[in-house]
């Protein structure tokens, strides 16, 4: 197991409900932070491509279950981790993993998961410096399952059958509220307003240390 | 679980099924230590006696197969990845091969079960208990069957076969280019936690270095004697959850 080493980069954690909400707030942040002169790098889902090859391989097979999937998410994570965050971390950059561990912790609590085993698994991934909450929109709608939109999305096609009130606004509404549950630490809503807040903090804490000149957003991935 | 009216009903079924069900039986040990020639003997033993069985083998689920098999090609995987992926293809085997195959009252032989996760992935240097909570919940076999042997014999048995391939030789942790020399090294440390494995767990251990038809003999003693370990006791979480998901009738 990696040891949790201390790092000089920042890790921001974006967490929401829906892929293309996480995706469009990282977008902002990684634009805002780059006005401010703050280079970053970003940590999507499934960077590792095992959700996809899981796909392909899971054509017809109906017998895929919400642990199996969090499972396949946390090697995802291991895989994103050492590829895409540790180092930008390690070099003292600005990482976006949008979406971190709150996410699966939320969608899989909802599907019926302990908590504590989703947290003991997970708990490999180091604890972000900041942590932000997109805006949440279709707030009415349950998940479109979609392979290649974001966590949700993936699994609510992938349970189709399995976990059918998936596509019910019930179960996103479950997800949403886990999500906002207080933890202690200050969570930026990324409304126009959080996203200028998160971006001043970011600042802040950078202050002292060396900053690159803005450029292009760029992967950290090999 | 809080006790609704549903998980009482699921610890109902879970009860009545403990008479029909089938054995579980995990065969463990080091690389080379004959566990597949074991199995497929018991197999051929148990089958002449109208048992039904079904045999899983490690890393073999449809579904996880492939892309662990052109990771491991790659040698892209690190040591958290290598295992979380073993978990993967665990669970999916678990949920779609071997409880449903156990709740018909076939008997189920795994060839490699959990144990060689904990025992490859704690030498590989992963904390025993976050190995456990990824196989969690656990479903227990009732009898293992571990056939131990000195590492020195299974780095014997190994180089007069093949070579290692290069996450069997552990090269991912030991950094050694030569496959055997790493593996010498690694399988030592594999053996250390199967040794300790072996007392936590109760396996029953089996001389691996004993002629084949000998360890038969007593695999088949030992088969005979197998008591179930009751499902509600052991493995009633793994059960819950499996019938919640998997729509399994109620008769």
């Amino acid at each position: 197991m990696a040891h949790h080493v201390e790092y000089p980069g920042r890790l921001i954690a974006i967490e929401g409900s829906r892929g293309r909400d996480a995706a469009t707030a990282a977008a902002a942040v990684i634009k805002a932070l780059k006005d401010a002169g703050v280079d970053s790098a970003i940590s999507r889902f499934d960077a590792s491509g095992l959700f996809g090859d899981l796909a392909a391989a899971a054509r017809g097979d109906r017998h895929i279950s919400i642990r199996t999937l969090t499972l396949v998410y946390a090697a995802d994570l291991a895989f994103r981790l050492r590829w895409e965050v540790r180092p930008v971390l390690a070099a003292g950059g600005v990482v976006i993993a949008a979406p971190y561990v709150e996410t699966a912790v939320a969608f899989g609590v909802s599907c019926g998961l302990s908590e504590d085993w989703i947290r003991q698994l997970l708990r490999f991934a180091p604890k972000p410096d900041i942590r932000a909450r997109v805006e949440e929109r279709k707030l009415a709608r349950g998940w479109k399952p979609h392979l290649d939109r974001g966590y949700a999305e993936y699994c609510a096609a992938i349970l189709e059958n399995a976990a059918p009130k998936l596509a019910s606004k019930r179960a996103r509404r479950d997800v949403m509220a886990l999500l906002d549950r207080p933890r202690g630490r200050k969570v930026y809503r990324l409304s126009g307003k959080g996203v200028n807040e998160l971006v001043k903090s970011v600042t802040r804490s950078l202050q002292g240390a060396t900053r690159r000149s803005a450029s292009t957003p760029r992967t950290a991935r090999r | 679980m809080p006790r609704t009216a549903t998980t009482q009903r699921l610890e109902q079924l879970i009860a009545q099924r403990e008479q029909s069900r089938g054995l579980l039986i995990a065969f463990e040990g080091p690389d080379g230590s004959g566990k597949t020639t074991q199995r497929k003997l018991l197999t051929r033993w148990l089958e002449s006696r109208d048992h039904q069985v079904v045999s899983t083998r490690w890393g073999s689920s449809a579904l996880v197969k492939p892309l662990l098999k052109v990771r491991k090609k790659l040698r892209t995987l690190s040591t958290e990845e290598y295992s979380l992926l073993h978990a993967v293809d665990f669970r999916h085997r678990v949920e779609t091969s071997i409880l449903p195959a156990l709740w018909a009252g076939k008997t189920v032989l795994a060839d490699r079960y959990l144990f060689t996760a904990l025992a490859r992935d704690a030498a590989r240097g992963l904390d025993l208990d976050w190995l456990l909570n990824a196989y969690s919940p656990l479903l227990w076999p009732d009898l293992v069957l571990y056939f131990s042997m000195t590492p020195e014999d299974s780095r014997r048995r190994i180089a007069s076969t093949r070579s290692p391939h290069f996450y069997e030789a552990g090269q991912d942790v030991t950094g050694i280019e030569d496959p055997l020399a790493s593996y010498s090294r690694f399988i030592d440390r594999v053996v250390k936690e199967y040794d300790n494995l072996s007392v936590v767990f109760q396996f029953v251990t089996v001389d691996a270095g004993e002629a084949v038809y000998r360890q038969h003999t007593r695999v088949r003693e030992l088969v005979e004697r197998t008591e179930k370990r009751p499902w509600p006791t052991f493995s009633e979480d793994a059960l819950k959850e499996w019938l919640i998901t998997s729509n399994i009738p109620a008769g």
